[in-house]
């Protein structure tokens, strides 16, 4: 049985991709948002064979209550309000972080040195399983999970072992190649990561179409 | 399918989930302090511990095949565990109503896959708690240990009735038995439910529920 995911913020660029592919992939589907009417087209839009359920939730709470995942799909700024409301239903809970906390003009991260939006969000909710995943990925990329048969790689990192292995799982499913990246703390290196690649998007003219990927000339150590 | 949400809906949810977080270890707690006297520090540890799960009429909590992590304590709702035969045929284990817990104990303490699916039958509100943070609550609330095992005896007793009664009661005094001691399911679950519970057939039930109505 799939984990029920809550997509709070699902008519976003990020909120709408995951919708998408999580919907492809089989995952029974909370999407939440402000705007009833896009999240109506949204959901009817995703709709397949495949998933469960799809369901409109209007409350941030109610749609976490209702979750085994939660994913705020929201802007950095609007990160902490959301926790508070969703705090009391989200114990125990796998919350992914898929912030990318960038300063309006984009040329630096706006978390303190020493911590990340990862971070600030685990601090918030003590109880719940916070793993950073998928802000490695520009949102239009979803679709295009490999390049030329090459795998792109999707980095997750996380304190609890159990969380990083369900989240790991999640990313196989939405195509890509999951990378575990180390503890909760290396999410200030995967946020600097996607500052670079977005710079990078803007100086090369990759035009939000661009990815990660390890290259080695070792076989990698086969991880579950 | 999508549903309408108008801005109606959204306020009185947002009424109705202020009110639930206030009571949803309410009723848990009272089960708790029933049996073990929990200190203010304590039940906020538990708070911590035990997963708020809202599921819907029909979803599952427990699917076969998959292995059973959580034990739930029902806050509010009904759910059913029940096995399903290679003819279809559903079997129920159990049924649990406010206050009760519900699980797959085997699937839970072994890791192995469940042989059984759990699924409400209302709009439920679960506590959830998985086995090392049954044991982490074990470690840093050792009363608990004594919860859990006064559960399981009674759990024990109620498995043993129901046993000896299957065995070696007739159709008639299995289902008074059944409907003597927890009416509250007899109305709120479907009659071809609670026969599936008793092994008997519906039509069996029905016979008897008339039966006994006619003696009153």
């Amino acid at each position: 049985m799939k984990s029920t995911i809550a997509i709070i913020g699902a008519t976003g660029k990020m909120g709408s991709a995951l919708a998408r592919k999580f919907a492809q992939a089989g995952y029974p589907l909370l999407l939440m948002g402000r705007e009833q009417e896009r999240l109506r087209e949204l959901s009817s839009g995703i709709w397949n064979a495949n998933c469960p359920s799809i369901e409109i939730v209007g409350c941030a709470k109610e749609a976490a209550w209702e979750a085994d995942i939660i994913i705020p799909a929201v802007p950095y700024a609007a990160q902490a309000t959301v926790a508070g409301h969703i705090k009391p239903v989200s114990i125990g809970k796998i919350l992914i972080s898929i912030a990318n906390p960038f300063s309006e003009r984009c040329d630096s991260l706006l978390p303190p040195q020493g911590t990340s939006a990862a971070e600030e969000l685990q601090e918030v909710l003590p109880n719940s399983k916070v793993v950073k995943a998928f802000n490695t990925i520009f949102p239009g990329d979803f679709e295009y999970p490999s390049t030329e048969g090459v795998t792109h790689d999707s980095f997750i990192a996380g304190d609890d072992m159990f969380a990083v292995e369900i989240v790991s799982r999640l990313v196989r499913d939405l195509g890509f190649n999951p990378l575990v990246a180390g503890r909760l703390c290396v999410s200030r290196t995967l946020e600097g990561m996607m500052l670079m690649l977005n710079g990078l998007s803007h100086r090369y003219g990759y035009n939000g179409h661009a990815a990660w990927k390890v290259i080695t000339r070792h076989e990698p150590i086969k991880i579950n | 399918m999508p549903q309408k949400v108008t801005g109606d809906d959204l306020l009185k949810v947002l009424l109705q989930v202020l009110l639930y977080i206030c009571i949803m270890y309410d009723l848990l707690f009272q089960t708790v302090s029933a049996k073990i006297d929990l200190a203010e520090d304590e039940k906020e540890f538990c708070k911590s511990i035990f997963i708020p799960r809202k599921i819907r009429k029909k979803q599952y909590l427990l699917q076969e095949g998959d292995v059973g992590r959580y034990t739930a304590f029902v806050s509010k709702g009904c759910l059913r565990s029940y096995t399903v035969n290679e003819k279809g045929s559903e079997h129920i284990v159990q049924f649990a109503l406010e206050g009760w817990w519900i699980g797959d104990m085997y699937s839970f303490l072994t890791n192995e896959p469940s042989k059984m699916n759990i699924d409400a039958l209302e709009d439920s509100e679960l506590l959830l708690v998985d086995y090392p943070s049954r044991e982490n609550l074990f470690e840093k609330v050792p009363k608990f240990d004594r919860f859990f095992r006064l559960l399981l005896e009674n759990n024990y007793i109620a498995t043993h009735r129901r046993l000896i009664s299957t065995i070696s009661g007739t159709a008639e005094e299995r289902y008074l038995a059944f409907a003597n001691a927890y009416p509250q399911i007899v109305q709120r679950v479907p009659q071809h439910m609670v026969a599936s519970y008793l092994g008997l057939t519906p039509e069996t039930v029905s016979r008897l529920r008339q039966q006994i109505g006619k003696r009153g």
